[in-house]
């Protein structure tokens, strides 16, 4: 998740009420049970929701093949924010939302949580406008 | 001044036993209430109504059974049990089936050739009734993650009082 959380532990606000009742949305970071292991608990940005198209990088670090994908329903996407060294939907696939812990929180108030920082590969600039469109 | 302490006391006492009441459901058991058929006859047996051909189980025939939720530490499951989990499709929604299908398991796909490997980390469910039941068959392995609960014994009504054993699939292939 760099650049958005360093490299040494990182002491964050996990909220849980957002999760329970569905306000959890794109954009949010949160915190899930791993759909391979439950007892793992991992940290991931939520790229797409139920009925969202999904265009991602299958492998960013030796190929630029994207592939899309819809998100079905009761299911959401979720990406590590360094693509390059993050194992994700990308991998798993979509995961149900039953399986989301809570949310990062707040998720303006802290500097480097929150929108994607701009400082990023311009090949994934283009890939979130083409999510957005 | 007796009644507002008296009233001070009641919601004192409510608050704690409140607290322990929600501790105790969420840790380690709860009642749920069974609808639907598609567990059928392990809960909601059909009854012998005059309605003939046409079983009707109303909101006072229901099974209530209660869940256990200290299975939820390790997530070490057996074949056979019976589990409360959160549909894949809606996460608002809670389903109870039975899993006939653990990690590692290859399950047969109906009317094909095919076999599924069920992926680490998640198990196949399937109710004990297959003609009336949205299981794995339509949504696919589920993640033990959505797993809330297992059940152990049929509360009401109390002539079903009994405990839920663990009943070994009869078909499909499991190597």
């Amino acid at each position: 998740m760099l650049p958005t959380f360093n490299l040494t532990n990182e002491l964050v606000l996990l909220e849980r009420i957002s999760t329970r009742n569905g306000k959890a949305g794109s954009g949010d970071v949160v915190i899930l049970q791993s759909p391979e292991n439950p007892r793992k608990l991992v940290t991931k940005r939520i790229i797409g929701m139920e009925g969202d198209k999904i265009t991602y990088i299958v492998d960013p670090k030796n190929s630029d093949r994207t592939e899309t994908v819809i998100v079905p329903k009761g299911h959401v996407w979720v990406q590590g924010d360094n693509i390059y060294n993050s194992y994700d939907s990308r991998n798993f696939g979509p995961v149900p939302y039953g399986l989301l812990k809570g949310k990062i929180w707040p998720s303006s108030a802290f500097g480097s949580i929150g929108k994607r920082p701009e400082t990023v590969d311009p090949a994934l600039k283009v890939l979130e406008q083409t999510n957005q469109s | 001044m007796r009644t507002t302490s008296f009233i001070w006391d009641v919601c004192k006492s409510s608050f704690t036993f409140g607290l322990i009441g929600l501790t105790v459901s969420d840790r380690f058991a709860s009642v749920v209430h069974v609808q639907g058929l598609s567990m059928s006859p392990t809960f909601n047996p059909p009854n012998n109504s005059s309605l003939g051909l046409l079983t009707v189980n109303g909101p006072s025939t229901d099974d209530h059974v209660m869940v256990e939720k200290r299975c939820l530490t390790d997530y070490k499951f057996s074949h056979g049990d019976v589990i409360v989990f959160s549909s894949p499709r809606n996460y608002k929604e809670k389903q109870i089936k039975r899993i006939t299908g653990l990690a590692g398991d290859w399950i047969s796909v109906p009317f094909s050739y095919d076999a599924v490997r069920i992926p680490e980390g998640h198990c196949w469910v399937e109710g004990d009734n297959p003609t009336d039941s949205l299981d794995s068959r339509s949504f696919g392995p589920i993640p033990l993650g959505l797993i809330r609960g297992r059940v152990t014994h049929i509360l009401w009504p109390p002539q079903r009082v009994q405990k839920v054993d663990r009943k070994l699939p009869r078909s499909g292939l499991t190597f």
